[in-house]
Parts: structure tokens; sequence; C-alpha cells
């Protein structure tokens, strides 16, 4: 479900069914760094938005966690942190946040929840035919990695 | 020819008749134009999006075909992709069924799962539907899944139109 007022009231009426919650991360900066991370925020936007649209009856979309890159890093945890635990709180099962930050990687375990990390490819250089061959790729990949997940659980 | 010369009256006649001709057919024209203008758009083909498959592709085992087109949501205009799974049956008509899950509109894949083979699988919720669309009884889903109006134009190309119910379904 995408978070928007039609389909959050459909989300409202069938929450059962829908057990998983997905959080774009992305970092914001006026830097060196500002172009990469417009970068990976284009990117990580798109592949949300496809993944959702698989698994539109089971996930709901939310907001992106969106922090300044130059924010204290154990901060940032914090606040993830509080978010995911007030949504498994929420009755979600499953919380997977996806990202193209590396300052994420490894901090998995202090988290109720999925990172996942996806390399940001960027995509303003490609022609449309290809562009949409590589994002559906990295799609798939996200799906069995979800799809695994669920089953596991 | 030195006794027909053109006088001054009839050059200033012929000049401004030309001119005003002129003139004329510049005011009219636009009228005309917009005048047969829904005369003219109406051959324009309605609301079908030209995929990028040929007929002749299409086999009896439902095939993933990706189409795109504009959509204009208020000020924001997009452009969306759409998926179809496409496949002929047994009389060589062409079917097209809308991929968009009856139960809460997760995509659903042709053999999605290995465990269920010729049938149509929603990996949201485990719901089924047969090669037909028909959704199996016992899953989630309550209705057969939707179809495309599918044509073939002139060259041979594959064409989808809008998404009505499922008509073949009983």
């Amino acid at each position: 479900m995408l978070w928007n007022a039609q389909e959050i009231d459909l989300f409202l009426k069938e929450k059962a069914y829908i057990d998983t919650v997905v959080i774009p991360l992305l970092p914001v900066s006026i830097s060196d760094g500002t172009r990469q991370e417009a970068e990976q925020a284009e990117f990580i936007s798109l592949l949300t938005a496809m993944l959702e649209r698989q698994f539109k009856g089971r996930m709901l979309l939310i907001p992106a966690f969106t922090y300044m890159t130059s924010r204290d890093h154990r901060a940032k945890i914090e606040e993830l942190k509080s978010w995911c635990d007030e949504l498994s709180a929420q009755g979600f099962a499953h919380t997977v946040c996806i990202t193209s930050d590396t300052s994420w990687k490894g901090h998995e375990e202090e988290l109720d929840a999925n990172i996942i990390w996806m390399p940001s490819i960027p995509l303003h250089h490609m022609d449309d035919k290809y562009k949409r061959k590589i994002v559906d790729d990295q799609v798939n990949q996200l799906i069995k990695i979800i799809v695994q997940k669920w089953q596991s659980a | 020819m030195s006794n027909q010369r053109v006088s001054r009256r009839q050059f200033l006649n012929y000049t401004l008749t030309g001119v005003g001709g002129f003139m004329a057919a510049g005011m009219l024209m636009p009228m005309v134009r917009f005048a047969i203008d829904p005369v003219l758009k109406a051959e324009a083909g309605g609301d079908f999006i030209t995929t990028g498959t040929a007929e002749d592709e299409i086999t009896d085992v439902p095939t993933r075909v990706d189409f795109t087109f504009e959509q204009v949501d208020a000020w924001y205009t997009s452009e969306v992709t759409q998926t179809a799974w496409v496949y002929k049956d047994g009389s060589g008509k062409i079917v097209a069924l809308s991929p968009t899950c009856k139960h809460l509109g997760c995509t659903v894949n042709w053999e999605g799962n290995p465990d269920e083979p010729e049938h149509f699988f929603c990996p949201c919720h485990n719901g089924l539907y047969e090669k037909s669309g028909k959704n199996v009884p016992g899953t989630p889903p309550t209705a057969p899944l939707d179809m495309f109006e599918a044509r073939v134009s002139d060259d041979g190309i594959l064409q989808l139109g809008p998404v009505v119910p499922n008509t073949i379904v009983k």
C-alpha cells in the first residue's frame, strides 16, 4: 500500500493481511556528497515504489526516514530504533529498511528490523529501456530476500 | 503585346484580390482544421497501446508483456509501465490477463510457486488462479483475474486496451 489517502483507507480495512512495513532511509546534506545523495534518493524511491507494486497487498510503504548526513551516528540509530519499535508495537511483523547509505552497514542487530543495503546506480545517464531492465533486476533480488524472510518467519 | 498593357486599375485589382485571398485563406484554414479535427482524431486508434510483442511470439504459455504509456494525474504526467500475462487459448484467441491480484492488489506470477505448476501464484497471501484466471477456491482471492482487451494491429503487433472483467471464466 502506498502512503496516500485512498490506499490507507484500504489498509485500515485490511490491516490483518498487511504485516510488513518498508522504510526508505535517505541521507540529506548540502556538501560534496549532495549529488550522490540525490542519486541515492532517486534510486531508492524508484526501487521501493516498484517493490510496493509487487507486494501491494502485504506491505505498507511509509514516507522515508530522512536525516542530515552530519547528524551524530548514535542519535540517528536511536531515532530509527524508535520508529521500528513503534511500528512493531503497532503489529507489523516485518520492518524492512532499504538504503544506499553505507553508514548503516553493521548496525542491523541493534535494530528490530532488516536493513537491506542496495548499491546506488546512477540512472540519469541511461536510456529508458536499459534503466528499466536494471531496476527490474534489482527489484527481483529484493523480492527474493523478502519472500525468504516471509517464509522463514 | 504592347497594346495589351495592364492598366493601373487592373494591376491594383489583381494584387489586392491576391493578397486578400491569402489573408482570407490564412483565417479560414485554422477554423476548418478545428472543425474537422474530431473526424481526424477518431482514426487514431482509441485507447489501445502498442506493445513490443509480435503476434507470432505469443504461445500457449502465459508470457509477461510489459507496456508503457503516459498517464496524466492532475498536474503530474508520468510514464506508467503495466504488465500483462499473454497467451493463446485452444482456439488461437489471444488472452491478456491483468497481473493484479483480486485480493489486495499484489502482482501475480505464472508458476510463481514451484509447487503449483500451471497456476498463477500471488506471493503475498498464497492466492492461486488457474490459467484462465479463475481463482482457486480456498485461497484468499474472491474473483477471477481481470483481463485487458487485446487485438493485433495490421502489422502483426499485439495491442492492449482497457482492463475489463474476466470474460472467459464461467
